[in-house]
Order: structure tokens, then sequence, then C-alpha cells
């Protein structure tokens, strides 16, 4: 003590108090940065070129961050393409989830008694509760997007290749981790949307031939999803999924480095790799072109996110789960539509003639016990990224050139379209043209489903409350509400809604008929009112029937702001 | 083509890159600010507001499914079956300068100390221990899960938000209230051998009690209720609206059983009832001598 005591004095006394206080201070910056002073670090973010001796390669030996980033890129790879810098931002989107997962977990208790409570006190009383929220919610979502394109442009530009063959391997594992770690975040907010995407998606498990029950069993803790199952996919989505993401993300990009980044096909002969050969004129070093590079990056993705989610995207909060109550039309999440558009695939093998198809299905179902649900949603869905998985170990070609690469790129283009086919089939309006994948119940509750959904805010929900005039309204002709414009057109489009079924059958050939209806406001507190949408038709027997639904809504719901 | 090759190889410059860094930060903090700082009361405010009021619409939501049928849609009550609610003896005046409900008579009456709605939440999911007053044959039976019923605590808790927000639009109660009014419930006649016989088909091999409710006999929930059936039967062969051919109470009855469509009546627990729900095969599962005696048991509510 005495002896550093002693060392300042003599510093103070022999270049005086203010040079000292500088250089001590940027003496523990340089500390900090291990190795480059201030002067350095701003001559970095300035773009001065390196000082002899190049004081910014100390930081790579020195330091944990740095050392697992390379000292120089090839200049190639330094554009945008062939990179488009995705796995950088699949990164850094993976940073902020753990960022904004670790603020909302402080809030947030896995049980059901809680859990939707909890959600209700992020929203309204915790200071940037709503932001984080949002932006975890669209950072997931984001990250989905990113990772699946960035996996297609390694494919494009056949970066999989000698020797990344294994690097490949993993990032599909990554793919998966991301889907599922998106997947598993669904149920925590233990609304309606949560319990019943998560309860389709076990129940997709538990069809699997031999073990699915068990693993049914396993997911949920017990027969159905309550305390048990929220509490494991809890533990997956905090514990398990981003363990097993940091460890192959470490993988991954240790591979990355090991390997360098491949260079755009074009420059390189086949099968050479010359990622690694970078002579000195090629070099782009680390600091300071990439670093500054990536700052302002991840600069703009952050600000960009903070803005949607501070803005226009609001995370869905539905209705309290109900296990007792299915929403009409419930989706697994977006990316797993064609997990969803698969399952509807009718047959075992849906070329062949409609009653040739259903023979063979019943064959194959006596024989192996295969019906086309199994054959599609459960062995053929998870071969997919067992597919992918393999692609760099069966591909035969040892060209990375797009003109070499026709039959490749040509199934990697008839996968992903049948992907998005499949995607567009897994939502219950089906594929548009083709209409196949259509999920339709009569036509009477379909038109009160579009209206009044069970789940989320329709049209009904969006008229100002105001303009909901109390009293008996018919629809088949519209009446006309003094003063409640929005209402009077709430009731045209249902008119129209019920003529356009009426005229036009549905892919499954129900029609509308003899349909009226009628709309009924009653004011059953100051500021709730009772909206009952009556619809009477003629059933396929000729017998008149009668289907209703009822929102209540209070004025200050602010549904119209969705 | 040159257009796609400037912007694949495009590498930004140190002013652009300074730029659109500097520019990106301010943003993302003043987002920050925005919208967790300076708007934190008056955004936060605003979604409780919104929460508040889609809680009260599930409690109206499960209200209506669970509890109108003894406490009326307006909260009235309904007379024999469960008291009012939106009425200042339960919920306290209503005090439109200070936005209040004023102290409750009721919960004063029973000496319950904690808050209006505390108490709503405790009776809705425990029931009632006692039966607090002669008037009422039943006590309020217990609605959360934990204590036998079927509703979650969350439901609970909206169905007491509800009740509460009944507070400015209180009515005026039509059901004997336990405070007072009137007295005990008239003891009806005892029931003759076949009408027992009648009482045992209702409960057992029709399942009639699935679906109507007789004050102290059956609490279904689904169709009309036939408490005074004989008065309601009388009173709906001289309605207008009536489409069957009875000449008398005993007749309404049978056609009603027999061939449930040809007049259905507006008042069922859940609202308008609906055509179809009641079956129209009891002309033949029943035995003969059953349905007579079905008859004439529901004959003798008055």
């Amino acid at each position: 003590m005495a002896i550093i005591g002693k060392r300042l004095v003599d510093q103070v006394r022999s270049t005086g108090l203010k040079a000292t206080v500088a250089q001590r201070l940027d003496d523990g910056f340089t500390r900090l940065t291990s190795g480059l002073s201030w002067n350095d670090v701003r001559g970095v973010l300035r773009g001065d070129p390196p000082g002899k001796p190049n004081n910014r390669v100390k930081p790579h030996t020195e330091a944990f961050w740095f050392h697992i980033r390379p000292t120089f890129y090839h200049e190639a790879v330094t554009t945008l393409y062939p990179t488009f810098r995705l796995g950088y931002m699949s990164a850094l989107f993976f940073a902020i989830e753990i960022i904004t997962g670790i603020f909302l977990m402080i809030f947030y208790t896995p049980s059901p008694e809680r859990a939707y409570q909890n959600m209700l006190d992020i929203l309204t009383n915790v200071p940037f509760g709503q932001l984080m929220r949002d932006m975890h919610r669209l950072g997931a979502e984001v990250m989905v997007v990113v990772v699946t394109i960035h996996m297609w442009r390694t494919f494009l530009t056949a970066s999989y290749k000698k020797p990344r063959q294994f690097t490949w391997f993993t990032g599909v594992i990554l793919l998966i981790v991301t889907m599922f770690l998106s997947f598993s975040g669904y149920l925590l907010p233990w609304d309606q949307l949560a319990l019943w995407a998560v309860t389709i998606g076990t129940s997709m498990a538990d069809a699997a031939p031999l073990v699915g029950p068990q693993v049914n069993l396993l997911l949920r803790g017990a027969p159905d999803i309550g305390a048990g199952g929220l509490l494991r996919f809890y533990l997956f989505h905090v514990v398990l999924f981003p363990l097993i993401g940091v460890i192959f993300v470490a993988v991954h990009y240790y591979k990355v480095v090991r390997y360098g980044i491949s260079l755009p096909p074009e420059m390189e002969g086949v099968g050479e790799d010359s990622a690694r050969k970078v002579g000195p004129a090629k070099r782009v070093n680390f600091m300071p072109d990439i670093l500054t590079n990536e700052l302002v990056y991840a600069a703009i993705a952050i600000a960009l996110l903070t803005i949607a989610s501070g803005t226009f995207y609001n995370a869905a909060l539905e209705t309290h789960s109900n296990p007792l109550v299915t929403p009409n039309h419930t989706v697994a999440p977006w990316y797993f539509y064609w997990l969803q558009g698969l399952i509807k695939i009718p047959h075992i093998l849906p070329v062949l003639p409609e009653a040739l198809s259903t023979q063979f299905d019943s064959i194959m179902f006596n024989v192996l016990g295969i019906t086309p649900k199994i054959l599609w949603g459960i062995i053929i869905g998870p071969v997919i990224p067992l597919l992918l998985m393999v692609v760099p170990y069966i591909d035969p070609n040892p060209s990375r050139r797009y003109s070499d690469r026709k039959v490749m790129i040509t199934l990697g283009v008839i996968f992903e379209v049948a992907i998005l086919y499949l995607s567009l089939a897994g939502i219950p309006t089906g594929v548009p043209v083709t209409r196949f994948g259509f999920v339709g119940g009569d036509p009477a509750s379909e038109i009160a489903q579009e209206f009044m959904p069970d789940e989320g805010v329709g049209k009904v929900k969006r008229v100002p409350w105001d303009q909901l005039a109390v009293g008996t309204w018919q629809i088949v002709p519209p009446d006309e509400a003094p003063n409640a414009p929005e209402f009077n057109h709430l009731l045209r489009e249902l008119q129209q809604d019920m003529d356009h079924r009426t005229r036009e059958a549905d892919p499954n050939g129900k029609k509308l008929s003899g349909g009226t209806a009628n709309v009924r406001v009653k004011l059953i507190q100051p500021d709730v009112k009772e909206f009952t949408l009556t619809i009477s038709f003629t059933d396929d027997k000729g017998q008149p029937q009668q289907y209703s639904k009822t929102n209540y809504l209070h004025r200050n719901s602010g549904y119209e702001k969705e | 083509m040159n257009f796609i090759k400037r912007i694949i190889t495009f590498q930004p410059s140190w002013t652009l890159r300074i730029i659109t860094g500097m520019v990106s930060v301010v943003a993302f903090i003043s987002m920050c600010l925005i919208t967790g700082v300076l708007d934190i009361s008056g955004a936060m405010a605003e979604r409780d507001h919104e929460f508040t009021g889609r809680n009260i619409e599930a409690g109206a939501k499960y209200y209506f499914d669970q509890c109108a049928r003894c406490h009326g849609g307006k909260g009235e009550g309904v007379d024999g079956l469960g008291p009012a609610l939106s009425y200042d003896g339960f919920l306290g005046k209503w005090d439109p300068a200070k936005n209040t409900l004023g102290q409750s008579a009721r919960l004063k009456a029973i000496g319950w100390t904690s808050s209006l709605k505390g108490y709503i939440e405790a009776v809705t999911a425990a029931g009632m221990p006692i039966k607090s007053s002669p008037i009422w044959e039943n006590p309020h039976p217990p609605f959360a899960l934990a204590y036998g019923g079927p509703l979650r605590d969350d439901q609970i808790k909206n169905i007491a938000t509800f009740v509460v927000n009944w507070g400015p639009g209180q009515v005026a109660p039509v059901a004997t209230q336990p405070e007072g009014g009137a007295g005990p419930q008239p003891t009806a006649a005892p029931l003759t051998a076949q009408q027992e016989k009648g009482k045992q088909v209702f409960l057992g091999a029709a399942g009639c009690q699935a679906c109507h409710a007789i004050r102290g006999v059956a609490a279904g929930a689904v169709g009309p209720t036939m408490n005074k059936l004989a008065t309601t039967a009388e009173a709906r062969i001289k309605d207008a609206a009536y489409k069957g051919t009875a000449k008398n109470a005993l007749e309404y009855i049978r056609e009603s059983i027999v061939n449930p469509n040809v007049f259905v009546v507006a008042e069922c627990p859940t609202g308008a009832c609906i055509a179809n729900v009641m079956p129209a095969t009891f002309g033949t599962s029943l035995q003969p001598d059953d349905l007579n005696a079905l008859i004439d048991y529901l004959g003798s509510l008055k």
C-alpha cells in the first residue's frame, strides 16, 4: 500500500497531477481492452491506419472475445455478398434474446396460477416490460427468419462443401434449436394461443410410432398440459435449449474460424479451398474495418428492433388459457405451418387416383400399421431436418460453381417451394388456388368465426364501442342504425359475407342456404355491451337451424388499436 | 446487373459508418426513453385500463355461463334461486361524485371486514359455509376447482370484477331478499304415488334434470326452469305466439315432451331457447306409464 502510494506521489511530483491522472486512466483502459490504449481505440473507430508495430493484434491474443475472432478476413468476404452478415445477425439476435429474456424472467413465474397474471403485470406495471416482451417476441421471429435465410445462403453458395460439412451439420442443429426455443417460449404466457399451439405440437409427438405416448408424457408431464408441462417448457426454454444453443454456436463458430469464411464460389477453382490462404495484399484487418462494420450493423438492427417494438409491433396476448375450450382454427407457430400442411396430406401416395390411393392406404395400414398422418407428420416431418444435416455428406459434386450445380440448386428450389406450399396448406384457409388444406366448419359458424373469432380481435371488436347501437338489427337486408357509420358498415359486411357464402360453395362444397341473421346489442352494464349474432339457416336435411355467438364488449378494452 | 453488383459489393464508407452508428444509437436510446421512461404512467395506465375492461368482458361471459341462472341477467336475482347482486343493499350506494361504492349493508350485517370484491370471490370460490338465511333453500355452492367447482381462480376474479362493475348501473331487485321482504316459501301439497313416480322418472330414466331445474329438486341449466310449470303452461296456451294444439296445461306439457319443436319458448337460462336442443325422442323412448307419471308430476308444479 505504502509503495503504491509512494509511486503515485513521485509521479505527480515529476509530471504533474493532470498528466498522472490521464496516464493512470489510460493504463486502466488499456487493461480493459487487453492492449489498446484510448488513442488506439479512437484510431480504430476513426479508421486510421494501424501503427507499427500493430497494437491492434494484441487483443486477439490476450482477450477471450477477440481471440475467438480472426485477426483478418479475405477481402472477398467483407462485402455484403457472399455472407450478407447473416451468421453474425443470428448470433446478435441470440444475444438480444438472452438479454431481454433475462429481463422477462425476473417478472415471471412458471405456474398456471400466476403466469398469465405475470404477463398482465409485465404489460401494465413493469417499466420497460412491454418493450422487453415485444423485443423478445419480435426478435425470436426475426431470428427464425435470419437463421433460415443464413442456411439458404450457405446452400446456394455451396459453402457446406469440404471442409465445412460439419459446420453445416451444427448449423442445422442450430436451426432446430432456434425453432424449438421459439416454440417452447410460446407456452409461457399461458394464454389460449400458448396452450393450444403447444397442445398441437405435443400431439404430433404423441402420434409417433412406438415411443410417441412416452415422449408426449415426458414433454407434458401429465396427459394434458398443466403445471408440469408449463414448468418443463419453461426449463426447456430457459435452460436446455439455450445451453444446447450456446454449445453449438461455439462449435459452429470454432469451425468458421478454423476454416475461414468460404470465398465466393466463382473465385476458387473446383475442389479448392483458399479461404485461409490470404496474401497480405488481400487481407482486411478485423480492426478497424470488420469491427466497426459489425458495430454499425448491430446498432442498426437493435435500433430497428426497438423502434418496431416500441411503435407498431405488439406481441399478442390472448385470453387466459382454458383447457376446456379449444378456439376455432388453432394453428401452430408459423414456422411449423409446413408440418401442419404435411399432416393434411390425405394419402400415403397422393399422386395415385383417389380410389387406388385409398386402397393403398388400407393395405399399408393393415400391413405396417402406417396411416397417412403418421407417415407425413411423424416420419417424413422429422426426416426433413435429418436430410438437411446429411446434404454435405451425400452431395457428390466437388464444384461450388453455380453453373455446375444446376441439379442441386433446382432441388433446393423445389424443396423451398414445397415447404412454402405446405405452409400455406397448414393454415385453415388453405392454398389459394388449389384450396388444399382448407378447413372449415358449417358456413354459419365460419361467418361468426370471421367476424367474432374465438381468440384475437375480429371486426366486431374493432367497431368503436359507442357506435354499437343498442337494439336488434336485421342483416338481410341490413338495417341502418342512426349515427353509427362503422356499425352500419359492419352490418353491410356481414350481409356481403352471407351473400358470398350463399352464392359460392366453400372447397368442401358447403353453402349457406336460406340464411337470415340479426345482431342484438344489449347494454348489460353501463360500460358493457352484449353483442349477439344469430344466424338462421336451413341445413342439408332442410331443417331450420340457428347458430348464435355472443361477445361481451367493454368501453375501455381498446381493441380498435390492435 | 450492375446495380445488383454495386449492392452486393457495397462497403460503407467511414463517414457513413460513423453517422449511421451514431443515428442508430441515438434512435435506440430515445425509443427506450420514449416507451420506457417518459411515457411510463400514460401507457401503462392505459394498458391497465384496457386489461381491466377485458377482464370484465371475460367476467361477463362466465357470469352468464354460471351465475345468471340464479342471480339474473341484470343481477336482479331470481325468485327462490338466488339473491340480487346489483342493488345497493349488496354493492353499497354508488357515489357518482367520488366514483366509488359506499358501505355494503349486507357485508356489514354478516360482519365481513374485507373488501366487497374479496367477499364475492370468497363466496363464489368456496360457497357459503352456512345457510345464512331461511329464505334460500340451498346455500351458495362452491365454484372453484379447488373446492370441487368448475372455475379457475382467474375466472372467479373476473366474475367478481364484473359484478362490482355494476356499481353505477344498479337495478331494483326483483327476487326475495335475504334482508327481509317476502317470508318463507309456501309449502307445496304432498305428491301422490303417481307424481312421486314421475319425479323419479324426471331424475332418473328420462334424464330431464340434466337440463331443467326445479327448485329443491334439480338444477339443470340448459332448458327452461320447471318451477310452477303448470301455471306457466296455462299462460303459454293463451300466448298469441303459441303454435301448438294443446288445450290445457297437461296437454301442453305432453306436447312439449313428445314434440318439443312445435313451440320453442324464449326463456332459457342462457338466453333464448334454440330449436332441436331438446331431443324429440322422449315420446318413443319412455314407457307410456313413465311418461304419464312424468306429466302428472310436472303438472303438479303450480
